[in-house]
């Protein structure tokens, strides 16, 4: 008897999370984003953003009438594991649009599959060029690698005013793409007037920059454009002021994070990045989102998140203007966006490569937070 | 010139880390013929144990010898719970054992600290100090000093005391020194404290350093010193110091002339392939 009652509770159990699993009164929007691994606390911030845009659109009365539900899965910043987790978000999950919260690499593998399946999709804040070549169906909210490069070379050249300036860049997608940017717009528009006087790439793994640093020196530069991610400009940051260097050091939005601020510690003082999210956005969404981040996580926003957050509201908003939740009317919704509020911005429109149009803040470090240095709105500079 | 010498400072101070990190591995497989991999393992708790104490505490030097305790407990438990009953096997199985106590240990402070990298903020009492217009930061005065410190402790146990006697003894044979009348398996008990503690030190070193602790940062010293411990001669501890310190110095000066982002643990394996194929007994190994 006793066997029986175990037995005929596990049916129903089973019933009742088919139930809810099969359900089709929800709106489920994928997000893939490395929860583990050397980049998790990016993942966690964009984790941590987008339940707050999901919290914020379920408020004001969801989609269409449906509440929206989020489905995220961890892909460690490996294109292999995102790869299948794209596959569930469509196949098993039956996703209408995703949220590509992750690192190039794996951002730029996923791609195809989301075209292919029609699926529409926003890469957050990976910069890499392929990923909206896949197709008509990637959009990205992020800057172009190139772009943000282009940027930081005009910070460095015109508000810092650099005139020696070394490169230390992450070898891998998004350092090198980055450093791309920056050697053109010195090709460009900085000849005679500023000089690259090194170039150093370091791999992804490495910990001690100090040999990397030691030709810096060397060099005397006034400026060291050091791309690369949290893990690995913080230390270079705080290795640099070890060592003595006193030049500039000019980062990007790798090391837009809460984590980049602890691991170089008082050496992040005077640190500056060309980034996506202005700390000191007089807009009151912008500044009801950073407190309230604040608040629920005990930790700085950063602009993974915000950017997540935005790509977020980008599908939401386009759903809401389609009236459709099939991919072709999202994805057409969303290509026809015009001047939307978003955190990050005033996203101005997408390019029909799909490219984002929008400034590119520059952020300065004082006392331990980021801090507004300027802005670059140079349509030569920022359109794709 | 100067720039030479800034190097070879940075290379004598990667070198530094990579020798006490090796030093635990060379004594184990000194003593018991054991790849003990799961010692990466062990340094990764000991920069979690170190980090977690400090926070507790705000002392350094209880940061330090609780680590020191906390890693040679856990040595001496894999080496009871793991190795000792997988002996009498070939020598894969106790390999694979470590590999596996390794992928467990990471996992835990994983499961344990979450998947974040940690920052440890703590200060070495170190000065910066100037030389003829080179200036040797305070964090590399710390390791060059700890380094020091803890091989000078160890060249004196095992060199000038009974224990260090009974220690080379069970290293070169293990039956005929138990025939002397050596308790062996309290020499290889020992061993592993002394390893562990040193694994300690260096976990607890290299979280300050870089000012991280996370859960795969024993994943490289895993098998970098691997590589190591084959170029100086397995089983022997100078030849492992001696391999590290060459290889550090070769990492940073290939970095600061050659500028090729190859990884830099390429090189300990291409070193590694080089003894394998010339000096297959390794720099300082016995060719027994």
């Amino acid at each position: 008897m006793k066997y029986i009652t175990i037995l005929l509770f596990i049916v129903m159990a089973c019933i009742f999370v088919a139930g809810t699993g099969g359900a089709a009164d929800t709106i489920k929007i994928g997000l893939l984003a490395p929860l583990t691994g050397a980049a998790a606390a990016d993942g966690l911030s964009v984790h941590n953003s987008v339940k707050l845009a999901v919290e914020r659109v379920n408020a004001e009365g969801g989609l269409l009438g449906k509440k929206v539900e989020l489905v995220t899965y961890d892909d460690r910043a490996d294109a292999k594991d995102a790869v299948a987790l794209a596959r569930k978000l469509i196949e098993q999950d039956k996703v209408v649009a995703v949220v590509a919260g992750s690192y190039s690499t794996p951002s730029r593998a996923v791609a195809p599959i989301f075209q292919e399946e029609k699926i529409p999709a926003v890469a957050a804040y990976a910069v890499h060029p392929d990923i909206t070549k896949a197709g008509n169906y990637n959009f990205r909210n992020g800057f172009l690698g190139m772009v943000e490069g282009k940027a930081a070379a005009y910070v460095a050249v015109k508000i810092l005013k650099a005139k020696k300036i070394a490169l230390l860049v992450s070898d891998n997608d998004f350092g090198r793409t980055l450093a791309e940017g920056f050697k053109y717009y010195m090709e460009k528009y900085a000849k005679g007037v500023a000089t690259i006087v090194s170039q150093q790439a370091y791999p992804m793994q490495e910990k001690d920059f100090k040999a990397y640093l030691s030709k810096i020196k060397q060099d005397v530069p006034d400026l060291i454009f050091s791309s690369g991610y949290y893990f690995q400009t913080g230390p270079v940051v705080k290795q640099a002021r070890e060592m003595g260097i006193t030049a500039h050091i000019l980062g990007e939005e790798g090391a837009d994070s809460p984590k980049f601020l602890e691991i170089a510690g008082p050496s992040a003082e005077g640190f500056v990045i060309v980034t996506n999210l202005n700390r000191d956005d007089k807009r009151p969404a912008v500044k009801k989102f950073l407190n309230t981040y604040e608040k629920q996580y005990k930790i700085q926003p950063d602009m993974v998140g915000a950017s997540a957050y935005d790509a977020f509201m980008i599908i939401c908003d386009a759903i809401k203007r389609a009236k459709s939740v099939k991919g072709p009317d999202i994805r057409n919704a969303i290509a026809t966006i015009k001047n939307f509020n978003g955190l990050t911005g005033e996203i101005k429109r997408f390019t029909p490569e799909g490219e984002v149009v929008k400034d590119v803040q520059v952020q300065i470090v004082k006392q331990g937070r980021f801090r507004n240095l300027g802005v670059v709105s140079d349509p030569e500079l920022i359109t794709p | 010139m100067r720039l030479f010498i800034e190097q070879l400072l940075n290379g004598i101070a990667m070198g530094s880390i990579y020798a006490l990190v090796t030093l635990g591995l060379a004594l184990v497989y000194g003593i018991m013929r054991i790849l003990h991999v799961a010692h990466a393992a062990v340094f990764t708790i000991g920069a979690y144990a170190g980090l977690f104490l400090f926070q507790l505490t705000g002392s350094l030097i209880v940061a330090f010898l609780g680590s020191m305790a906390c890693c040679a407990l856990l040595g001496v438990m894999i080496e009871r719970f793991v190795y000792f009953p997988l002996m009498k096997y070939p020598p894969y199985v106790p390999l694979i054992g470590s590999i596996a106590v390794m992928l467990s240990i990471e996992e835990v402070c994983r499961l344990v600290a979450g998947p974040y990298i940690l920052t440890f903020p703590a200060k070495l009492p170190f000065p910066d100090v100037y030389l003829g217009g080179i200036q040797i930061s305070s964090t590399l005065i710390a390791v060059y000093s700890i380094t020091a410190a803890v091989l000078l402790v160890l060249w004196y146990i095992t060199t000038h005391t009974e224990l260090g006697l009974a220690m080379r003894a069970t290293s070169q044979d293990i039956s005929i020194s138990g025939a002397m009348g050596i308790n062996s398996h309290v020499i290889i008990t020992l061993t592993f404290v002394m390893g562990s503690a040193i694994a300690a030190i260096a976990g607890m070193l290299v979280g300050i350093y870089y000012n991280q602790v996370y859960p795969t940062m024993g994943t490289v010293p895993a098998y970098k010193t691997l590589a190591l411990i084959v170029v100086g001669g397995l089983g022997s501890v100078p030849g492992a110091v001696i391999a590290s310190m060459l290889l550090g110095t070769a990492e940073t000066l290939l970095i600061g002339y050659a500028n090729i982002p190859l990884p830099r643990d390429a090189l300990a394996f291409i070193a590694m392939i080089g003894v394998l194929m010339w000096r297959s007994e390794g720099l300082l190994g016995s060719s027994r």
